[in-house]
Formats: structure tokens, sequence, C-alpha cells
């Protein structure tokens, strides 16, 4: 196991992102982690498993809804799509986001001059 | 109710969720394969990126999961299968339990309804027994006079209220038979004073405490009412022919109410006043104590303090009444009173059964300490696969539950049917035994017990099977872990104790046994077999004066004529009867002494064949003749006792005793010449001192109306009866045969507490003597299935057999000894508690406190004999093939 080399993500972090891609459009669950890990450019190293369970619990709290049907390389695949509660609940978490990193950004700016 | 489909659904969405990762998989093996790779490398590397399938699987799962509940639901059906799984262990545990639990079920549902319960009155707290005492003979009395009890009414200060009452047997004419039915005698305060009101009609009105010229009242019970009115609301106003006397009924009362409590139902009740009629009315008279009384203290007086109140008036009273003997007072609460003189051993018995349970619980916490160094392996497994301790802990636990539970369940089944035996054998000292019942605090008492001991014996195994190192348990193949040895020290030490508390219970049932086998070879006095008695109350108003004495002379000749009757009498005052006899007080002629010196003495009349009849021997002079009965100068015949105690060597036939009774119209007890002297009987109580008695002969003058008939049959008494009942009914129609009953009968319901006692406690040891029986056979064989290899060893290095079984046997003794040493020490200890019970054996009883360690330790011996020859015969070949 690797989990040691990983970088951890905070917790959440991997719902708004996953929230974030399927915004833009509706994927299944292969094509979601292959887009999250070549957008990062593979400097996030994302366990693929790890993606299910944090789709599942999308899934309960009907942030997202899946549907069957067929992928590009014709396979039958659960296709993810952003629901509107799933939209709002992005737009708070990416608002909060930003103000914690533009905190944190802050205190390192300070530490360094 | 989305929550709700999600549950529904979620067998689908757990499925998908599979389908979903497998695709993946797929997806990802099938683009490393189109970039270059081998099949082969692709499976490998798409696993490495994905991680752990189950896990993830696992995980997402768990979202759609409440957590402790659904740890609890799992955990309970993975036990249920374990449980199912290993039939024999499952039975074996949930069969002790079960005897454990439903031992002290019902028990304590005994307990609860005689001690625990309140009394169904209004306030029970407040209510009070209150005795009077007679100061030179405490074992005597509590009753009271009326003209004292109304001293006491009048006089003290400490109590709202108070009333008399007395139980009698009354002859209920207006049915289509004489009937014969219990009721009480009671002040017009008694209901208000419980606190009870009557479901129909009217209560008393205190000016029905006297007598008056109308007919007197009468309120009868509901279930009275039921069976004889049919629930007719108009029995208001009826007259109850009761002992050839009119009384109106005037009420009735709530089901169920019962007062006193006892075990024998009151179906009526009557005031004071009956007694108070006429010249020589009973109830009028200061010397004559035979009332109860219970009173009701102001609230805030406490019992002390009442009863000195009490205790001033009774002094001013004997200082007042010098004629009568000097009497004191004795407070105690109602609910002491009525629980008596079964609290002690009910208390004793609920110790016993709970020791009982400790032992189930030993037993199977040891089946389960064998059990969990079998499945070490299973847990090392889940603990490799990722159980936390606590999840083996909690999952160990959830399988004790379980099987305490299911214990309990069957435990109630044993309870309900014990409790029904435990009723039907218990003693008439035991009140409030219609109120036993498996109610809901009996369940809700059951559930805890079973909760508690499912946790109490389920916990250290559970902790014991949890510890353990990983690396250690599945390198060395499981075999002689730490763990291991840890639980054969804790099962030792199980055994140990159950051994000492099967000690000091069998310690107690052999010390009762042998009491109440004492008791059985008491001799009474008389010859009990073949009796038939039953009790006649021949009423005045149609036998006038001497025509009593002569009807019953006319019963028993008929009787005597009947086949199969050896000898018929009579008596008022039937040894080990209610109406054992009257006391009174007596002195010698010529020998005067104050009336509060004069010794007490039991007073009976008899018809002249009565000593022939009952078997009872003739020491001295003579017996009455059919002259005697004629009239004629008082006669008498006195006990051994009588003759010893009084006239101290002298011969007491010729002299002249004057026993303080008076019949008919004179006022003056007449003087009676001694012409007998027989054999003591024991009058109170089987197991009771005998007293100084006197016998009178029934003449025309001297009787009294309640005789008892005494009839010496050659085959079974019992089956005279209805000859009996038609033979009576022949020569008055309205006369009832009561208490019939034969002599044994009354001689085995004298020491039906004994019994009881001796019986339960019996079981109760019985029971705990055969599970640790059972525990130490468990322990010894299974250390030597343990040490299968080292015995194999022992033997390929040639150890002959016979050491290998004293190995093996010295284990078993050592544990056998420890037990037994600290069960002695506990029972030193333990058997004073028996003190009250016992009866012709001490409490250190040498027979008992050599035969109880014998026992044990022959079995122990059987017990550990079995496995060390299993022992012997372990072949050394398979022995260390087992690796």
């Amino acid at each position: 196991m690797k989990n040691s080399a990983q970088r951890d993500l905070f917790p959440g972090a991997l719902e708004m992102m996953i929230l974030r891609t399927l915004k833009r459009q509706p994927l299944h669950g292969y094509a979601l982690v292959q887009h999250i890990k070549r957008t990062s450019d593979d400097l996030l190293q994302i366990e693929e498993g790890s993606l299910y369970p944090a789709l599942q619990r999308l899934l309960k709290e009907e942030l997202v809804k899946a549907e069957w049907g067929i992928s590009s390389t014709n396979r039958r695949v659960r296709i993810y799509k952003l629901t509107a509660a799933g939209a709002k609940h992005l737009e708070r978490q990416v608002s909060s986001f930003e103000k914690m990193l533009e905190g944190i950004t802050r205190v390192l700016a300070r530490g360094e001059s | 109710m989305n929550w709700l489909k999600q549950i529904f659904s979620r067998r689908r969405v757990y499925h998908e969720l599979s389908d979903e990762i497998r695709q993946h998989l797929d997806e990802k093996i099938e683009e490393l394969v189109a970039a270059g790779m081998s099949k082969k490398e692709a499976i490998a590397a798409a696993r490495r990126e994905f991680g752990n399938v189950t896990q993830v699987e696992r995980d997402g799962r768990e979202v759609w999961r409440w957590p402790s509940m659904e740890d609890f639901l799992s955990d309970f059906r993975f036990a249920a299968r374990v449980l199912r799984k290993n039939p024999g262990f499952t039975a074996v545990a949930v069969l002790t339990l079960a005897l454990g639990i439903g031992a002290n079920a019902a028990l304590f549902s005994v307990i609860d309804a005689v001690l625990l319960r309140p009394l169904p009155f209004h306030d029970p707290g407040g209510l009070v027994a209150v005795h009077s005492v007679d100061l030179k003979d405490a074992n005597q009395g509590g009753e009271i006079s009326y003209p004292a009890f109304l001293d006491w009414r009048s006089r003290t200060h400490s109590f709202e209220a108070m009333s008399v009452w007395s139980t009698m047997g009354f002859t209920y004419t207006g049915g289509e038979q004489p009937e014969s039915v219990t009721g009480a005698m009671v002040s017009a305060n008694l209901f208000s004073l419980l606190g009870v009101a009557p479901a129909l009609g009217r209560s008393f009105t205190p000016d029905e405490d006297n007598p008056a010229n109308d007919e007197l009242p009468v309120i009868v019970s509901y279930e009275f009412w039921q069976s004889h009115f049919g629930g007719d609301p108009g029995v208001l106003g009826r007259a109850l022919t009761l002992d050839n006397q009119e009384f109106s009924v005037v009420g009735v009362m709530p089901p169920r109410f019962q007062f006193p409590v006892q075990r024998e139902r009151v179906e009526m009740w009557i005031t004071i006043a009956r007694d108070l009629q006429g010249k020589s009315a009973l109830a009028a008279q200061r010397g004559v104590s035979y009332l109860q009384v219970i009173a009701r203290r102001k609230p805030g007086v406490e019992i002390s303090q009442a009863q000195s109140d009490v205790l001033l008036v009774q002094d001013q009273l004997n200082r007042q009444y010098p004629e009568n003997r000097p009497r004191g007072a004795n407070i105690n609460s109602e609910s002491d009173q009525i629980a008596g003189a079964m609290r002690p051993v009910l208390l004793i018995l609920l110790g016993a059964v709970g020791f009982v349970l400790l032992i189930a619980c030993a037993n199977v916490a040891s089946l389960l300490l064998a059990r969990s160094t079998v499945r070490q392996r299973e847990f090392t497994l889940r603990a490799a696969l990722g159980a936390s301790r606590w999840t083996i802990i909690r999952q160990l636990l959830t399988e004790s539950l379980l099987l305490a539970m299911t214990g309990g369940v069957l435990g109630l089944l044993l309870a309900h049917w014990a409790t029904g035996a435990l009723v039907a054998m218990a003693p008439q000292t035991l009140a409030r035994t219609s109120e036993i019942a498996l109610d809901y605090r009996v369940l809700a008492f059951a559930f805890l017990v079973a909760l508690v001991t499912g946790v109490l014996f389920g916990l250290a195994p559970a902790i014991q099977a949890s510890r353990f190192d990983l690396n250690h348990v599945l390198g060395e193949n499981g075999r002689g872990s730490s763990a291991e040895r840890g639980g054969v020290r804790l099962r030792s030490l199980l055994v140990a104790s159950q051994l000492a508390i099967a000690f000091v219970l069998l310690t107690g049932a052999g010390l009762l046994l042998r009491s109440f086998h004492h008791l059985q070879h008491v001799n009474p006095g008389f010859r009990a077999d073949h009796v038939l008695t039953f009790l006649l109350d021949v009423p005045s108003h149609r036998h006038p004066g001497a025509q009593r004495a002569i009807f019953v002379q006319q019963i028993l000749q008929s009787t005597r004529a009947l086949p199969g009757v050896k000898s018929a009498s009579a008596v008022f005052g039937l040894p080990l009867s209610e109406t054992q006899s009257v006391f009174t007080a007596a002195e010698i002629e010529g020998h005067p002494v104050p009336p509060s010196q004069r010794p007490r003495v039991g007073f009976r009349i008899i018809e002249s064949d009565y000593f022939h009849t009952m078997g009872i021997p003739l020491l001295q002079g003579r017996t009455f003749t059919a002259r005697d009965e004629q009239g004629g100068p008082p006669l008498a015949i006195v006990n051994e006792t009588l003759a010893r105690q009084m006239f101290k060597g002298e011969n007491p036939i010729g002299h002249r005793i004057k026993p303080s009774i008076s019949f008919g119209e004179s006022d003056e007890a007449p003087l009676r010449e001694i012409v007998g002297v027989t054999a003591d009987v024991k009058s109170g109580s089987i197991g009771g001192k005998t007293v100084p008695e006197i016998y009178a002969p029934q003449t025309p003058t001297d009787f009294i109306g309640e005789m008892t008939v005494v009839v010496r049959t050659m085959n079974d008494p019992e089956a005279l009866v209805p000859a009996m009942r038609s033979l009576v009914s022949s020569l008055d129609k309205d006369l009832p045969l009561r208490q019939v009953k034969t002599l044994d009968q009354y001689v085995s319901g004298s020491i039906s507490a004994p019994r009881f006692d001796a019986l339960l406690l019996g079981i109760f040891a019985a029971l705990a003597f055969v599970l640790t029986t059972i525990g130490l056979y468990g322990v010894i064989s299974y250390s030597v299935v343990q040490r299968t290899r080292e015995m194999g060893i022992r033997i390929a290095l040639g150890a002959q057999p016979g050491s290998i079984s004293r190995m093996v046997m010295r284990e078993g003794s050592l544990l056998t000894l420890s037990g037994v040493g600290a069960g002695l020490l506990f029972s030193l200890f333990a058997v004073r508690l028996l003190r009250g019970l016992l009866f012709g054996t001490g409490e250190i009883d040498p027979a008992t406190f050599i035969a109880v360690p014998l026992l044990l330790m022959a079995v122990a011996l059987v017990a550990s004999y079995i496995p060390a020859r299993r022992a012997t015969q372990v072949d050394p070949i398979i022995a260390l093939r087992c690796e």
C-alpha cells in the first residue's frame, strides 16, 4: 500500500472535486477518476477505488444522481450527474474553501517575509 | 420516508456498487492492454492503482448503514449462527442457565408477592399489629379481651383507629346443603381503618359494634356474592343464616379483597356485636383473650412511640385488674406480621438460589473459556483481517447475551411450572399465595437476571479470548499459548469456587433434612394412622342444654356400629388442630397461689373412649367411664408433664385441682379430683414443647359446642367420609361436617413448614451439586485434551500409565481440596443463618460436616478418574502426529 506516500486530501476535498467535475459534464466512475487525475497533472495521487465510497456518500445525500447507460467505449456504465442540491452544495464548499485557502496563503506569506 | 426506501433498496445498491467496480477494473485493464501491457501485468497494475477492492466495497456499503444498530444485528445474526452450529454446547449452556434463571424467577415471584408488594390497603405503611403479650409465657397469646381492647382504644393517643378481629368458621344454612364458610368478626371501623370501601352497599356504622334488637349486619366478599347470589344487586337487605342466627347483608366488598391476609379465603365479616349478646357474653369478659388487634398509626408516630403508649395503658390495666395475669404489649408493622416467620426462610432460599445461578454462570463461563481456546484461530484470523479487540469482545458478549436470553425464556417456562408446585407445597404460614403470579415484575426480574448473567459469564471469557498475540498464535499453530494457560487457570478458579458454594448449600440442606428427619420421628404421643377427624359445631338452640351431649353420644354410638370402625370418641381441643385446646390457669387444692402466679395449663373435654381411640397410654389410675359422664363429682385426668411440674414426684391421684374454667350457670370453677395420669402428647406443634394439660369428662353440664369427633378405622379413614356425612345428616340435616381431615394430615401439616424449607434447599443444593460435578469433570477432561501432546511425549519416553493418571488425578484432587476447604470455612459462618430452623441437631452437626466433604470428594474423584483413564490411553504416535 502506498498510503504513506500519498499526499493526504483534507476531508471533503475529493467530494468537492467530484462535484466540480460533474458540473461540467455527467461522467461515469472510471472517466471521472481519470479526469481528476489528468487535470491535476498527477499531482494528486488518488487511489482509484477511494472514489467509490465518496460517490456513495454523495448519492446518499442526493447531491448527485446516477443512471445506467452506455459509455463511449460501448460499456454498460453508471453515469453520474450533478443535482440542483449538488450544485448549491458545491458553490458553498468552493467559497468556504477559497476563504480557507486565502487564510492559509496569507499566513504562509507572512511567515516568509 | 427516504431512509426507509434506502433500507429496502440497499441490496440493489450494494449490487450496483460491486458491478460498477468490476466495470471500472475491466475498463482499466482494457486500456492498459491497448497501451501494450500483457494481460497479466495489466490486471496487477489495475488492482494496484485501484487499491483494496474489498475495503472499497465495504466503505461504500458502510455509507448506507446505521453503524451501531446494524453492527448489533449482524453480531446477533452471527451469534445465532454460531450457536446453531454447536447444538450440543448450546443445549447444555441454555439448559444450565434456564435452571438457574428459572429457579430464581420462581422464588422471586413468591418473595415479591409475600414480602415485597405492599399490602392491598390504603397507605399500608401506617398499619400495625398490636399484640397483647402474656408476660409469664412469651410463646402464648397475642390475643386480647374485648374490654381490655376498649381500654386500649380509649386511653392511647398514638393511633388514628384501632380494630379487633378474629377469624371463625360459620355454618351457613340457606343453600341446599349446610355449608361451612370462613368469616371474621371485626370492629365496625375496620374497613375505614383499612381504607377500603365496599363495592356495593355500605360499610358498618360505629353503633353496629353494639348488639341491637334487629338483625345484625354482615358484609360478604365479592366472590361469595358471585357464587351464592349470582352477583344479584338485590342481595342488600337479604337475610343470611349463619350459625342459626340471621344476619342482614349490608355490603359487598370489592373483588379479591381479603382480610385478614391469610391462606384461607375469608368470605364474610360480622361485627363484634355477636359476641356481646346474652348474659355471659364472650366479649364482655375481661379474662377471655381471643381477639387480634390491627391499628393505624397517626402520621409521624413511630412504632416504638406507639408501643410505649400502649404499654403505659396496659400497665394501668395490670394494676387495675390484679386477678388477671399481667400482660404486656408488642407492636409490629402489619406487613412484617403477615410475612412473619417466612421472611428469614425466604431470604435464605433466595440466597441459595442466587448461589445456584452463580454456579450455573461459572459452568457456562467455563464452557465458553474452553470453546474460546478452540476458537482461538477464528479470532486470530478475524483480527488479522482487521477486527479490533473490541469487535471480538462485542461479538462474544452478543453470543453470551443470546445464550442468557434464550436461557431466560426457557427459565420463565420452568418458573411458571415451578411456581405452581411451590404454592402447592407451601405451608399455611405462607400468606398471600393467591397474589403469586408471573407478572411483569417477575418478567422484568428475569430479564434483568438474564442480562446480568450474560455479562457475568460472558465477560471474562471474552476478554480472555481477545487477549492474544497475533504472531505468536499464528506462528505457534495455536497451541500452548499463554491465553490458553490463562484460560485453564481461570477455569480452575471457577471450579474451586463452585465446589465451595456447593459445599455451603449441601451443608445447609443436610442440616435442614436432618432436622426434618428428626421431626418426622418425633412421637406425637398418640397413634396418628387410621384416624378420621371432623368438627361438629352442635347448635344449642336445636339441641338445648343436656341434649347437646346426648346428641354427640348418639352420633358416636351410630359411628361405632359402622363397618370398618374400630372405635370412636370426641374431644374439645384436638391436638395439632387450630382449636388445639384452651389455656387456663390452674391451682392445686391446699396450695393457694395468687392468680397472677398460677401456671398456665391446657384444658380439654373428652368423651370416655378418647384415650383408647387416640392410642394415648394411661400411666396411672383410670380413664373416665360412661358413668362419669352422667354427672357427679367433677373429675380430671392430668398429663405427665403436669404431674411432674405441679406435684414434683408426689402421686397426683386423689388430689384435687382447679382449672379456672366454669360451665353453664355457675361462675365458680369446680375443684376436680384427679383419677388418672396419661402420657404427654404434642398439642401445639410436633416440634414444640409439651405443656401441662388437664382432661375433663364431658357431662351434661360440662360441655363445649365445638366437639371434634375422632374415629379409628380398620382401613383408609378417608373412605369413611361419605358414610359419616350421611350419618350426621340423618340425625341433624342442618349440621355440616367441618374440617374433615385425617390425624395423619394434622401431623404432616404441623411439619409442612420445615418440609418446605428442607425440600427447597435440598433441591437447590442438588442442582448446585450436579452443576458443580459437571463443571469439575469438564475442566479436568478439557485439560487432558489440551495436554494430549505432552502425555504422548511422556508415554513415548516411557512413563507408566499409573504415573500419568496420578498426575491427572493430582490436578483434580488439588482443585477439590481447595474448593472443599474454602467451602468448609464459609459453611461455619453460613450455618448460623439456619439457627432458628433446626430441630434436634446443632448448627455444627458432625454427621453433616463429615458427609458433605466426603460426598464432594468422592464425586470429584470419579469426575477426574474418567479423564485420567483417558489420559493413559493416549497413543503417543497419534498425539505427536497431531502437529
